[in-house]
């Protein structure tokens, strides 16, 4: 055995239990997201003890600031876009046996090739320059992820090691334009210099989300399409859930491998893309930090559904925003939503895990 | 030239390999053991946290902060067995949850302790010896003159080989990689010898995050470990789960780390930050081409469920 198979579990108890027992699998799911929820709350709160800041001021604060308003709940979408479409990625992958740990890598690409775009169509009309911003940031995604893809297919090199080093390329390279030639030398950081107000997502209304949210939903969508309704997607879902019958049934594998891990690489890719012509509008050395790890973990807790990863991300496009806010207030470091994030997750797997054994629910 | 094999370039090397190699050989124990940990990266990071908030707030460096590293990343490791081993979850993703709780706690310990300030904390690191063997032509500046933790660390892979690979334990511990079902069946204690390898493997990776506060950097901050938890990782890979393989391989990373640490300082023809993209293009690049030689322990990231049916 030349490969080290690290594949996620398939063998969950939601989706394998059988019809008659739906009801209480939905019960299930809502008891072990609920004590979830509950485990980072009570989390949260002795941080903030030990933070010196009282819980119960603290706490409301953060959910008002990222669900409280139309205007809170406009910014908690624009947070989420980045992870809806890295943990889209990383769950489309997952689907055909792939694990992308390199989302971090390819939305600094794409966001480098969107930024690249914006600077070279600055003259165009802006219906021409925004769609050239999105797709330079799906190729951007998807050039850094062919590497891993061939590898794999070729050489069945284990696309997880391959594309986290990449993670670290990608970062460099952004760190070198924001210094070096794309330097903003007014602000005398690691930043980029604006893109032209042409090629930038405008809001879908006054203070809104912007377009990105749509970009996003479309996308989600259209993998769903794939996956599910196509020819294609038959055939990544036969690879990844047993290679050896694909291959039999005809298959081809490393078509299937290459196809599902350029396809993940362009959709977070254009996630970068979104950051940089939605949010920042130039490219930033150091943003969107960490989202990849993120990604997985949001496509974990969905159990790889292109359906769930919706609203687990929502959740924790909140408890970014919500912690980011506390960050003002209180100077909470912004990596301590990773403690919690982490934790939800391995709470969701301890009790999914203890339930299944104990035949509770 | 010196820029590639001056004194300077070579020591850094050897200095830069440490960790790398102290993070691999814990790696090796765990993986041989037939359990992936993929949070290595953060219990290097959380290790150099903990070491770092320690040896600042006692201000007498060395063996209580050192202590406080290799607790720090034990406790991970200990998530890390009670989940994969007890519990039997995915080794990817328990790995990787693990991963992210450990870059934030590292952070957050930091924050808890050391608070915001505005010039960042540091601490002193302990000096280079100068001892007379440095007299030796060419090797001697090269190899000893060097913090003593170095010497150590390099000596330290002949008792680990020893372990591996002429004790009983060592012969339990690669036979429950490669198959623990059969190890159950001779009565020997799988769920045990897992559990310690883990812990052992990250006191280990602890005690390569402690390093970077006492020897190299003498702070901390988010970018300090910048992968080279990953590139350890990527070490056992190479050097094929050999013990003996370990320290080339970890040489040439570093090696690679030393040569973009003293061309940044020697010229600015090429950016700093291409340069340091080469140990984790080389990464690739080896790992693509020895791939089809390497073989993994047979149970490697392979649930084990000792009472399943076969």
């Amino acid at each position: 055995m030349t490969d080290v198979q690290v594949l996620p579990d398939t063998r969950n108890a939601t989706t394998a239990a059988p019809p008659a027992r739906q009801g209480s699998a939905r019960v299930r799911v809502a008891a072990v997201y609920g004590a979830a929820a509950l485990a980072v709350l009570l989390l949260d709160a002795a941080v903030l003890v030990l933070l010196g800041a009282d819980p119960l001021v603290a706490l409301p604060d953060m959910l008002s600031s990222s669900v409280g308003s139309l205007p809170a709940v406009s910014q908690t979408i624009e947070r989420t876009i980045p992870l809806l479409l890295g943990a889209s990625a990383v769950a489309f992958a997952m689907r055909a046996g792939l694990i992308n740990l390199g989302v971090d890598g390819q939305i600094q690409t794409g966001a480098i090739a969107a930024t690249g775009a914006a600077f070279a169509f600055a003259t165009a009309p802006t219906l021409l320059v925004v769609p050239a911003v999105v797709i330079a940031g799906a190729i951007g995604g998807a050039l850094i992820a062919a590497p891993p893809a061939v590898l794999r297919a070729r050489l069945g090199v284990n696309e997880l090691f391959t594309t986290v080093m990449l993670n670290f390329v990608a970062i460099l390279a952004v760190e070198y334009l924001t210094t070096g030639p794309w330097t903003d030398a007014a602000t005398g950081e690691a930043i980029g210099r604006p893109i032209d107000l042409g090629a930038r997502l405008s809001d879908l209304w006054d203070r809104g989300p912007h377009q990105g949210a749509l970009i996003a939903l479309a996308l989600v969508l259209g993998l769903w399409l794939l996956l599910f309704r196509t020819r294609t997607g038959f055939m990544l879902r036969a690879t990844g859930s047993n290679p050896l019958a694909a291959a039999y049934g005809g298959v081809d594998a490393r078509r299937a491998v290459v196809t599902a891990m350029l396809l993940s690489g362009a959709i977070a890719g254009i996630a970068g893309a979104i950051e940089v012509a939605g949010v920042h509008g130039r490219l930033i050395f150091g943003m969107a930090t960490n989202f990849g790890y993120l990604s997985v973990l949001v496509a974990v807790l969905a159990r790889r559904s292109l359906v769930g990863v919706v609203p687990v991300s929502f959740a924790f496009g909140a408890l970014i925003v919500g912690s980011d806010s506390l960050q003002r207030s209180v100077n909470l470091p912004a990596s301590t939503t990773l403690v919690f994030q982490a934790v939800t997750v391995i709470t969701v797997l301890v009790l999914d895990q203890t339930l299944t054994r104990r035949r509770l629910v | 030239m010196d820029a590639y094999l001056g004194d300077a370039v070579l020591r850094n090397a050897l200095l830069f390999c440490i960790p790398i190699l102290l993070a691999a050989f814990g790696e090796l124990l765990i993986e041989r053991a037939g359990i992936l940990n993929l949070s290595i990266e953060g219990m290097v990071s959380l290790g150099a946290s903990a070491t770092f908030v320690v040896a600042y707030s006692t201000q007498t460096p060395t063996t209580l902060a050192v202590v406080a590293g290799a607790v720090a990343s034990a406790l991970i490791g200990a998530a890390l067995a009670h989940l994969t081993v007890d519990r039997n979850l995915d080794h990817a993703t328990v790995g990787l949850a693990l991963l992210v709780f450990s870059l934030g706690a590292a952070s957050l310990l930091y924050r808890l302790v050391i608070g915001v300030q505005t010039t960042p904390a540091r601490v002193e690191t302990l000096t280079t010896l100068e001892p007379f063997l440095t007299q030796i032509p060419v090797i001697g500046p090269i190899l000893f003159r060097q913090p003593w933790p170095v010497w150590i660390v390099l000596l330290g892979i002949v008792p680990m080989w020893f372990l591996l690979h002429r004790t009983t334990i060592g012969l339990r511990l690669r036979a429950t990689g490669e198959n623990p079902r059969s190890m159950d069946s001779l009565g020997v204690p799988v769920r045990r010898i897992r559990w310690s390898a883990v812990l052992a493997g990250s006191v280990l990776i602890g005690l390569a995050g402690a390093t970077y506060p006492l020897i190299l950097s003498g702070g901390w901050s988010e970018g300090t470990i910048g992968g080279r938890g990953w590139l350890a990782l990527m070490v056992v890979i190479l050097a094929r789960w050999k013990v003996g393989l370990l320290l080339p391989a970890a040489f040439l990373f570093a090696y690679l780390d030393a040569v973009s640490f003293s061309l940044a300082i020697a010229t600015h023809a090429v950016p700093t930050q291409v340069i340091q993209m080469l140990p984790f293009v080389l990464a690739i690049v080896v790992i693509g081409s020895s791939y089809g030689r390497a073989r993994a322990p047979g149970s490697l990231a392979k649930r084990y469920d000792r009472e399943a049916r076969v």
